[in-house]
Order: C-alpha cells, then structure tokens, then sequence
C-alpha cells in the first residue's frame, strides 16, 4: 500500500448531492445567534464571571420541547468554543420549566425543591440562588467536590451534565452558603 | 460573488467535502462543516477583497469551518482493539501532525497547488512544501515499516 491508497482509504471519494438552498437558509438563519455568542463569550471573558446565562427573545432554535415558552429563553455557552449547552425556558401553563441540554437531551419538568437534572455528574450550572457547593461520592466510597457554576434566572434548578467515562457518581448534595442541604440526589449504580 | 460561490460549491462538493471530513475526523462533521462554511462565505462575501483568489478564501472558511467541528466532537475515541500481535493497528496518517494532515488533503483531495494551500492556511509557500515533504517521508517510512 502506498500513500495515495492510505488516503483513498481514509476518506473515499464518492458522488455528492449539493444542498445550496441549505447554505442559503443557513446564512439567513445564524446571523442572530452569531451576534449573541459573540456578546457572551466577550463577555465571560471580559466581565470575569465563570459564564452566563443570557435571556432574551431567541428565534426558536430547533431542539426545545414544544411546551417552552420560548419568548424568555435562557442560554448557556460554553466560553471556550461558543457552543450552546443547554437553553432553559418556562414550561407554558405549568409551574415548571423546558430545556434542551448538549447532545439532544430535552424535556419538561415540575418544579421543585428537588429540581436537579441529571445524569452522573461532572460539572454543574445552577438556577438556584441558595446553591453555594456542591458534593458527592464515588461509588468508590470518595468524597469529591463537584464544581458549580450559578446563574441569575427565574429557574431553580441545577444542572449537572455526564461523560460517559465518569460514570463515578453515587450521590450529590447540594448546600447553601451555610452548609445545609438543599437538595440530596441518589443515584444507582448502571 | 453569490453566483461564483455557488458555482464553486457545485463544482467542488466531492473535494470540500473530502477534506473537511478528514480534518473533522467524522463524515457528517465534514459535510456540516462544508455547509457551514459556505454559509459563512455567502454571509461574509462583501469582506472578499480580492487580494487573493476566490477559491483560496473559501478553502480557508472551509477548514477554519472543519476545525471548528473537530474541536466541537463529542470525545467518542475508543481505544483501539488490539491487532493478533497485541499491539493496537497504527494509521499512518496519526502519525502526521495537524498542519501536516491538513496540507496533505488539500494537496491530494482538493488538488491545490502549493501557492493555494499557503493562502488557504496563511503560511508561506516554502513551508507548503517543506511540511509535504516531511509528511511524505513519515508516511512512506511508516508504510515500509507496516510492509516490512
């Protein structure tokens, strides 16, 4: 095998069919968001903050559940990359809120005193006012302190996303500033 | 400028796809990358000065565009299954560095000359070619070394 064959065997060549309508929606579509992650992102750079959450009226990005009010959309931005990771809104007639979290993970939920979203958990990003840390244990038996991030917002809840590599996570415990617990998660082993 | 865009779209998807989906990593990563470039072009092409060639500025929206998505991919990697000997299989191509990856498909896939792959990636033609040269060395020893 030489060069070239290693190449043609990476990526083959193959027909294409042209999309030049999508290009066109896309430059129409993405001016706007374009405009807000750049505001975020000079922001969380320039303002000192961790990140932030911005509401504003959004066009309706596709990935929310239909029951999101989507006239007062918070969004969340990763500040490295710009990406979106999670959108939250009012769930419309309900006391409870939508979201659309990184990698198409979405839905409504009641709200509560036990508001936490998860999977097991990394890093987190809270609604809540009272959060001020947050702990859990390994499935191991250790102790570790989970990094949290707090957002302004009308949502409490706190948002915890998973790799899938740490897995880890038997509990979480979520505290105000002055060591009570607000919210104390189980979760079983997979 | 929309009507050149267009036209170099259609008659390039094979090749821009190509190359954005080896620097992506990842087929679709690469197709959305090509879209999304393109759509950047259509949004940015009053900034086109001129300076250089049509197809060059777009090249550089095209892989700025297929870096962006790689450093977006989800962190899927596997470890690779050991071969009969133990040891994991060794894609030549792993071997090169992201600069050399990247002037190799352009160079192979897309066809570009040297002084185009400069533009495309805003390095000086003398480098074009000192970085192929190298690349082709690694790959040829690493191919000799597989056949040996």
């Amino acid at each position: 095998m030489n060069e070239l064959e290693v190449l043609d065997e990476y990526v083959p060549l193959r027909g294409e069919t042209p999309e030049w309508d999508e290009v066109l929606r896309r430059a129409r579509r993405r001016r706007s968001p374009r405009l807000l992650v750049a505001v975020v992102v000079a922001l969380a750079v320039f303002g000192g903050a961790p990140a932030l959450a911005v509401v504003l009226l959004h066009n309706g990005k596709p990935g929310l559940p239909s029951g999101a009010d989507r006239s007062n959309v918070a969004i969340m931005l990763q500040p490295q990359t710009g990406r979106i990771v999670l959108e939250v809104a009012p769930w419309k007639g309900h006391d409870g809120f939508c979201y659309f979290a990184y990698f198409n993970r979405s839905g409504c939920v009641p709200r509560s005193n036990q508001t936490v979203v998860t999977a097991p958990p990394i890093f987190g990003w809270t609604f809540d006012p009272r959060v001020a840390e947050a702990t859990a244990t390994t499935f191991g038996g250790k102790h570790v302190q989970l990094l949290v991030r707090r957002f302004s917002g009308r949502i409490n809840a706190t948002f915890f996303f998973e790799a899938q590599r740490y897995a880890l996570l038997r509990n979480i415990v979520l505290r105000d500033r002055h060591g009570h617990v607000i919210v104390r998660l189980r979760k079983s082993a997979r | 400028m929309l009507d050149e865009l267009e036209g170099f779209y259609r008659a390039n998807l094979a090749e821009l796809r190509r190359v954005a989906t080896a620097i992506a990593g990842d087929r679709e990563l690469g197709c959305d990358a090509v879209q999304e470039a393109f759509a950047r072009a259509v949004r940015k092409r009053r900034s086109f000065r001129g300076t250089g060639t049509l197809e060059a500025w777009v090249w550089r929206i095209v892989v700025n565009a297929a870096r962006d998505a790689r450093r977006r991919r989800p962190d899927l990697a596997e470890p690779a299954e050991p071969s009969a000997n133990g040891h994991a299989p060794v894609i030549p191509l792993d071997l090169l560095t992201e600069r050399q990856r990247e002037i190799v498909f352009l160079h192979y896939y897309a066809d570009l000359d040297y002084a185009s792959i400069a533009e495309a990636l805003a390095i000086s033609k003398g480098t074009v070619g000192a970085t192929l040269n190298a690349a082709r060395r690694t790959l040829r020893a690493a191919l000799e070394e597989v056949s040996s």
